[in-house]
């Protein structure tokens, strides 16, 4: 028998036995994510996708806050009941906060009560990238600006650079501000920088943002900027959108139906 | 005589408690227990990624590299020589390795190492 069978043999032997010890619960039933692949196992092709996110305000209740209390959750976000320490990935604000650089004068009451929801922009041309020393912060491959919690050492020139305010410095040990842990995300550490991450961490399961799936009145929608048929560019289509500071030239790949 | 006395005195109802207390369990198990005998998880090599000599000497090779490809490329597939397919994560290694909490903490106190893994992902102390 050559070796090459006997590798077969052995594997296939193996494979059958495994199967038996699992379906019979010899092996334990992971408690976390399961290590059964979906259909993400190429290297991604950068440029090929580009993430985006569009908000109808229209839509969005002043009283509910359930887009940020789930991606809080989610990502082990620290809440420490003060500004000063304040750590956020999305929240809401007025117009005049979230859209400081467009008219406000003249404006339907309706609109400048409404309270937006603000959000990293996961820009195309993002200035956070380029002050970042380490590289600690990143375009990926399919338009996400991420950040490699690794590398960052806590300079903040990113914070500087980011004309939205979109990242936090966690200036005590975040665990102290988790009242809920969630397991399915690690948290950061005191020194490091964070921000909004587009929920990479669900995308690579099969999952929408953590926000879009939380919202009782489906304001969200999140999709492909450059696939021509996805859901998203049918809406900026068909809807007159603002972006934030689009003056600056930073293209945020977060876009509003006011 | 009266060491043998104490002894006795002593021993015989400790060793009636340990009788006891073993039967407690064992009937305590019983109930629960799984019809099959318990399977040899730890000893599991059709789980393991590589070799238990090679993640010895070389995981943190492995984890670094993981970590990389993975964050900054999103190539998050590792092929193990065997042909097998794991998700380069954490959790595929703690998926098995958190059942004993002390693993990566036993090796790591002895050789005086401190990596800083556990300031944000969950150790296998923390697991579920
Ligand atoms: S919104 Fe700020 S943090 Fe997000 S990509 Fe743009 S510059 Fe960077
Ligand atoms: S704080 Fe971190 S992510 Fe921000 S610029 Fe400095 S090293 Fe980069």
């Amino acid at each position: 028998m050559n070796k090459e069978r006997r590798d077969f043999i052995r594997k296939t032997g193996l494979g059958v036995l495994a199967g038996i010890c699992a379906s019979s619960g010899l092996l334990p039933k992971f408690s976390l994510e399961e290590t059964v692949l979906p259909a993400w196992d190429e290297k991604p092709v950068p440029g090929k996708i580009r993430w985006g996110m569009l908000i109808d305000t229209r839509k969005c209740l002043n009283e509910c806050s359930e887009c940020v209390a789930k991606c809080h959750f989610v990502h082990n976000v620290p809440d420490f009941g003060n500004r000063k320490d304040e750590v956020k990935w999305i929240w809401k604000s007025s117009y005049e906060h979230v859209f400081p650089t467009s008219t406000q004068q003249f404006r339907t009451s309706d609109v400048l009560l409404r309270s937006y929801i603000a959000m990293c922009n996961h820009c195309a041309d993002a200035p956070c990238t380029r002050a970042c020393p380490t590289e600690a912060t990143f375009k990926r491959w399919d338009g996400i600006v991420s950040m490699d919690y690794h590398r960052c050492i806590g300079c903040r020139f990113c914070m500087a650079a980011c004309p939205y305010g979109s990242r936090s410095f966690n200036w005590r040990d975040p665990r102290e501000g988790i009242k809920l842990a969630s397991v399915d995300y690690p948290t950061r550490e005191q020194g490091v920088v964070e921000k909004c991450n587009f929920c990479s961490d669900r995308l690579v399961r099969g999952l929408i943002p953590a926000c879009a799936e939380s919202c009782p009145q489906k304001a969200f929608t999140f999709g492909d900027l450059n696939d021509p048929k996805s859901d998203i560019r049918a809406l900026l289509e068909s809807n007159n959108t603002m972006q934030r500071k689009p003056e600056l030239g930073t293209k945020p790949s977060v876009f509003y139906i006011i | 005589m009266r060491i043998n006395k104490t002894i006795l005195t002593i021993g015989l109802p400790a060793l009636l408690m340990f009788a006891l207390l073993a039967f407690f369990r064992q009937s305590g198990n019983a109930v629960e227990a799984p019809k099959a005998p318990p399977a040899p998880v730890a000893v599991d090599s059709t789980k393991c990624i590589a070799q238990t000599e090679y993640m010895r000497a070389n995981h943190m090779k492995v984890l670094y590299e993981w970590r990389n490809s993975s964050v900054r490329e999103g190539n998050r597939v590792f092929i193990a020589q065997n042909g097998s397919r794991f998700q380069k994560s954490l959790k595929t290694c703690l998926g098995c390795h958190a059942t004993n909490r002390l693993f990566c903490f036993n090796c790591h106190m002895y050789a005086n190492v401190r990596p800083k893994c556990w300031n944000c992902h969950l150790s296998p102390m923390e697991t579920p």
